[in-house]
């Protein structure tokens, strides 16, 4: 068994590999030949030089750290709000929550009173989720065009823009659409260079407004011409009173 | 007979004599028990193990003869280069050794060198955050203490070891013995702050705050000042003073008529010129 061993640690030694990882490491060392024993309350014996040949027997540097919890002192998107009990890698939590003062220690002093959250809900700064904030803003961005057809005459329904929005890759069910004031029938060409919006309300709380366009929809020579970057186009509003906030809706560039 | 008295003797003088230590020499006699409260808590103590696990308990008893064994745990001596008074390492240090790779090779030299990185740290009391240099177990250690600074009032001066953890230690307790002036814009934050941590000043006097984390040579610098600024006045010069304020006031009191007498008998003196010609004279 001995001569196997000392085999291998022959065969792994010939590799500078071992060393070099082994210099970068923080240790927990084990004497090799332990000291004699000494008189109680006595001198430690002199030491020779074999008593200090140590062996490795842990890097703690290697060894996987334990999670750290945090409670989070505000709302951060994709995260979570404010008074929200964070398990995370220590590092993480160190560098991107303790530091910059995102987040406090999950001690039991603070784990005990609720003083961030009351702030935090007593502002409303909370959300209904982590991911709201990047949700409202992907949808607040988006044209969302709504195909319709050239030919057979129709009344816009939510059941259409909740078609359009999973076309884009949104699934928005139809009780969280809400429709402009007033009907919309067509075929109507004259839609073709308007624009209005639907108000979407996420989780039943948050509430963003989606920019619509109509686009008359048919095949054949019916088809109508494809118009180069037609989303980066400013439009006029089909109702005058959504006119202010459209305008003020940032257009993709 | 004559030499079992003269054995007992010494033994009597064996128990009487005491070794000078550091304190009993020179101007060190002269440091407060303060200082020495924290040269015990810096020096004197055994630091924490962190290079070495130690084995528990008392006795240990031999598997194979069943013989019982004292545990006497012998801690790896650490060397404390000059970079570790820079940084705050958290215990480690550098360890200069023998490697041993192989039964059949001779032991190899080998110093094992904490990993060292630079963050921040951010102090609650002194409201600032700090670059310092670290280990991973500093890091861990102010996690699990909740905070930098419940982690150096916390941690007796023998496991911080280095001299900028001592100070800030000793920076954070005076300004909490002030109140946390650091905060006086903000009196709320400066209350939750105080009630935080004042628990900790219970454990120390204002003096031994003063006296805190203080290397030997500033110690004494600090004594020799004090010592200075103390400096008994010679009598003689009291006396002097005294005198010489006592004869102004009688001076003044006489008035002018003194000072012509004082001009009129040395006004023969005065017409004296031992340097002139004889006829002169």
């Amino acid at each position: 068994m001995l001569g196997i061993s000392s085999f291998l640690v022959k065969t792994f030694n010939n590799g500078h590999n071992v060393m070099l990882q082994q210099a970068r490491n923080t240790f927990v060392l084990k004497r090799r030949f332990p000291p004699s024993l000494h008189k109680k309350g006595g001198r430690v014996p002199k030491m020779r030089a074999r008593h200090f040949i140590y062996d490795l027997v842990e890097d703690t540097n290697v060894v996987k750290k334990a999670e750290v919890k945090v409670i989070l002192k505000q709302f951060v998107s994709g995260v979570g709000n404010a008074g929200d009990v964070l398990t995370l890698r220590p590092s993480i939590a160190y560098k991107e929550y303790l530091m910059p003062g995102i987040a406090v220690y999950a001690s039991p002093e603070n784990l005990a009173n609720n003083k961030i959250k009351d702030i935090n809900t007593e502002k409303g700064d909370d959300f209904s989720s982590p991911y709201v904030q990047r949700t409202m803003g992907c949808l607040s961005r988006l044209v969302l065009q709504i195909t319709m057809s050239k030919q057979v005459p129709w009344t816009l329904e939510p059941w259409h823009i909740r078609a359009s929005f999973r076309k884009t890759g949104f699934f928005v069910p139809e009780y969280a659409i809400e429709m402009p004031p007033v009907a919309i029938k067509g075929p109507d060409l004259s839609l073709q260079e308007k624009e209005f919006y639907v108000t979407v309300t996420i989780n039943k709380t948050e509430k963003v407004n989606v920019r619509c366009r109509i686009h008359h929809w048919a095949t054949g020579l019916d088809r109508l011409p494809w118009d180069e970057f037609h989303w980066k186009k400013p439009l006029e509003a089909l109702i005058p009173e959504q006119a202010t906030i459209l305008e003020a809706m940032p257009l993709p560039e | 007979m004559a030499s079992s008295r003269i054995q007992a003797t010494l033994r009597q003088l064996s128990k009487t004599y005491k070794k000078k230590s550091r304190f009993d020499i020179g101007i060190a006699s002269e440091l407060p028990a303060a200082y020495k409260k924290f040269w015990r808590e810096w020096k004197v103590l055994k630091p924490a193990a962190v290079h070495f696990v130690p084995q528990e308990g008392k006795w240990k008893r031999d598997e194979l003869t069943g013989e019982t064994m004292p545990i006497q745990n012998v801690p790896i001596p650490l060397k404390h280069p000059a970079e570790l008074h820079e940084g705050i390492w958290g215990g480690e240090a550098v360890i200069k050794g023998f490697q041993k790779r192989d039964r059949n090779t001779r032991r190899v030299p080998h110093y094992w060198v904490p990993v060292l990185k630079r963050t921040v740290v951010r102090s609650e009391v002194l409201n600032t955050h700090l670059s310092v240099t670290v280990t991973d177990r500093t890091i861990q250690l102010i996690n699990d203490h909740y905070g930098f600074d419940h982690y150096l009032l916390k941690t007796p001066a023998c496991d911080l070891v280095s001299m900028l953890a001592l100070k800030l230690k000793k920076q954070i307790l005076t300004e909490l013995m002030n109140g946390c002036p650091r905060y006086a814009n903000n009196p709320d934050k400066q209350k939750e702050i105080y009630e935080e941590y004042r628990t900790y000043l219970t454990s120390y006097t204002p003096e031994e705050i003063e006296w805190y984390g203080l290397s030997w040579y500033e110690a004494l610098t600090k004594v020799a000042k004090q010592k200075e600024a103390n400096k008994p006045i010679p009598l003689k010069n009291v006396y002097r003073k005294n005198l010489v304020e006592k004869l102004k006031e009688a001076g003044l009191e006489e008035g002018s008529s003194s000072a012509e007498e004082m001009s009129s008998a040395t006004s023969w003196l005065s017409k004296m010129n031992p340097f002139g010609k004889k006829d002169e004279a």
